[in-house]
């Protein structure tokens, strides 16, 4: 199997993972659990004929990544709307797999852009993949502490959605913590060191030491006000490390920077 | 559970307590600095980081038998640890926004710089509270080992890998070495360069029996013939060669591939045939059309190495197509690595592929690019890093413990708003 034949196995699968993320919200979660795997599946079957296509497994271009990018994000995105029942991510990864398989689709001369050897690892995926993941939990989180702090300030907190709040730290927080051990593991096999403060190293120590703030107070169940306030900072952070490190004075000559 | 602490320094400890002690701490620190520069991470050195990081235990040991008392609890209790990550985390900060430099010493007379600010990671305030940290979380580990329950198995994985990893790699800093090792194609080398430019003779030494490098079929671009630059001047426009698509569109020009060689050599009346062999280099006969005057050109270019010219279609007097350099898409060391009282070990390195020898890690790090497959050597990076069995051991723990995290979230279901 080639690139050619990509369009009749994504534009199926985009069609099961649309529908499911909308149906979730409408019709029974059974539905569309079964229409979310049916997507996956159909990428597999493309992923997997792919590779025997090529004789060699599909890493070595954006294109390539950006399949599996669409393949983790809607099944790790499944297990975890499973596990939680979050609706909402489970729309999300369908929505970011499809932009992605869109621009598979529509710039076809980006998507043969071939890697160069640092990045033919297999720890790029599953570490861009997690942190994808991880900065959807930390955005939903920032939206639920406003809603808290709006409420605090009418003197109600809501005990379900600290609940809420917490899990989804807390799953946020995992993802974020493996994709920075994934990221220590490849920066050995592929620089020489695990750890060197890189600027974008620095800024994801940065943001993690502003959610384990976070993690840590909210356990001594006072001063809610601050500990709150936490997570708009925290997210604030995770923005300048997603987004602003490359603008930064202080990111000249790093690795991130391709 | 009233925490809050009456007067200060009266017990139970709080925050005001911890900020007084961090504050005191890092104050200490830039003292430090000041007086002595830098802080000197070859004093680690083996056996002294071996000697503190037992220390370090046995403070842990001792320290235990007071778990009872409220100085215990405070330095391991979570204001003492918030008030530490709050540390750490303003001093990432600075290092964060300001431009680092590598050098030990202040690199000029301001502030900043006498203060540490531009070296950060040699700073003595970080050194200083990074310690503080490994002995905090520690003395907490001690006492929850104490009280050991099964179900709080994440909080287990999570604060133990992560103290091993701190705790190794903080002392493990000054036992690594690395050095860059220049090999030439059939010589023996173990002599390696600091990062120091010192020449220091190994305890590894590399033979390299062969260099050799795979690329990337490589991309068309219209260029100035006088000035060299590619076109359109202010957006260049490039196409890349790809063997299902022979038709593509260039900076107003049709291109037809006709025929892509990866491996060819120049025949005598300027076509290319392929050869397997060193000097080859990816050549391409196309034809370019015009597409508002229907001018067309056909002909081979080629982007040529130290072995054979490039070669370029002219469409004008003023542009011609050339064929960029081709982009590495793997290089590879064959070595033989000989280490005292071990066998020989063959290994093929690549970008991503290093060769575990022992404690030393050979990588795969440069080659002349000039020449590219034709290069006669071949830099490879050694490093030493005895401690890194137990920075694994961490983060395989920490990765385990973020999957539970994942999984169950935060367990407390009886939590109080
Ligand atoms: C990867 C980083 C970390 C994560 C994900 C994390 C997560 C957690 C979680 C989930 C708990 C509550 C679990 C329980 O009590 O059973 C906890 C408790 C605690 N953690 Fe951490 N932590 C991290 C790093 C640290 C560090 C660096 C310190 C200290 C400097 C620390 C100090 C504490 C303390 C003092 C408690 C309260 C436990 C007690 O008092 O018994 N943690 N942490």
């Amino acid at each position: 199997m080639t690139w050619d034949s990509f369009l009749w196995f994504a534009v199926p699968a985009m069609i099961c993972w649309l529908s499911a993320g909308i149906l979730i919200y409408l019709t029974s979660v059974k539905i569309s659990y079964l229409l979310m795997l049916t997507g996956i599946l159909i990428f597999t079957v493309f992923i997997a004929g792919l590779w025997i296509g090529q004789g060699r497994p599909p890493l070595r271009t954006l294109g390539e990544t950006r399949l599996w990018y669409s393949f983790f994000l809607t099944t790790v995105g499944f297990i975890t709307c499973k596990h939680w029942k979050y609706k909402w991510l489970l729309s999300y990864s369908a929505m970011i797999a499809i932009i992605f398989t869109c621009i598979n689709i529509f710039k076809p001369e980006i998507h043969s852009k071939n890697l160069m050897p640092a990045l033919q690892s297999y720890w790029f995926v599953p570490h861009v993949t997690v942190y994808i993941l991880s900065y959807a939990l930390f955005a939903a989180a920032t939206i639920a502490s406003f809603i808290q702090l709006s409420k605090l300030g009418k003197g109600n907190s809501n005990a379900q959605l600290y609940r809420l709040i917490d899990n989804l730290v807390y799953t946020g927080f995992g993802f974020l913590m493996l994709g920075m051990l994934i990221g220590c593991i490849w920066a050995k096999e592929a620089w020489g060191h695990y750890w060197s403060w890189d600027p974008k190293e620095t800024w994801a120590f940065i943001t993690a030491a502003a959610y384990l703030i976070y993690i840590h107070k909210r356990r001594q169940e006072k001063d809610f006000l601050i500990t709150l306030w936490i997570l708009p900072f925290a997210f604030l952070l995770l923005l300048i490390t997603w987004i602003g490190v490359n603008y930064l004075p202080s990111a000249q000559g790093s690795v991130h920077v391709y | 559970m009233n925490q809050r602490s009456g007067r200060f320094w009266q017990y139970p400890w709080c925050y005001k307590e911890s900020v007084a002690v961090v504050s005191g701490i890092i104050v200490v620190g830039f003292i430090l600095q000041i007086t002595t520069m830098a802080f000197d991470f070859s004093l680690l050195k083996y056996p002294v980081n071996l000697i503190l990081g037992f220390l370090v235990l046995l403070f842990l040991f001792i320290f235990s038998f007071w778990r009872n008392r409220d100085f215990y609890k405070w330095f391991s209790g979570i204001s003492f640890s918030v008030t530490l990550i709050t540390a750490l985390l303003l001093l990432a900060l600075i290092m964060g926004l300001t431009p680092q430099t590598d050098s030990h010493l202040p690199s000029n007379a301001s502030l900043h710089s006498i203060l540490g600010f531009d070296r950060m990671v040699s700073s003595w305030p970080l050194v200083l509270i990074y310690f503080l940290t490994i002995l905090s979380l520690g003395a907490l580990i001690v006492r929850r080992i104490i009280a050991f329950q099964i179900k709080d198995y994440t909080f287990y994985l999570i604060h133990i890998g992560l103290w091993l990893i701190l705790f190794a790699s903080g002392l493990g800093a000054a036992d690594r070495e690395r050095y860059l090792m220049r090999v030439y194609e059939g010589e023996v080398e173990w002599r390696g360069l600091t990062d120091k430019n010192e020449i220091k003779e190994l305890p590894v030494a590399i033979e390299l029996n062969d260099f050799y490098m795979e690329v990337y079929p490589p991309s068309l671009a219209i260029i100035d013939r006088n000035t060299g630059i590619i076109q359109p001047e202010n957006k260049p426009e490039f196409f890349a060669i790809d063997a299902q698509r022979p038709e593509g569109k260039l900076a107003g020009w049709t291109i037809l591939f006709e025929k892509y060689i990866h491996q060819a050599v120049r025949n005598s009346d300027s076509s290319y045939h392929e050869v397997h062999m060193p000097g080859s280099s990816p050549a391409a006969k196309i034809t370019a059309i015009n597409s508002i005057t229907a001018a067309e050109y056909s002909g081979w270019v080629c982007s040529g190495n130290v072995a054979q010219l490039y070669m370029t279609l002219n469409l004008d007097t003023n542009y011609c197509i050339a064929m960029m350099r081709p982009e590495p898409k793997r290089f590879v060391s064959d070595i033989h690595v000989y280490r005292k009282d071990k066998e020989v070990e063959h290994a093929l390195l690549e970008v991503n592929k290093p060769y575990r020898a022992g404690a030393w890690i050979i990588y795969q790090h440069s080659y002349d690019e000039v020449a590219g497959n034709l290069s006669n050597y071949s830099e490879m990076e050694l490093v030493y890093d005895p401690w890194l069995p137990f920075v694994y051991t961490g983060i395989f723990l920490l990765a385990a413990g973020a999957l539970c995290l994942i999984w169950a979230g935060n367990k407390r279901k009886e939590a109080r708003i």
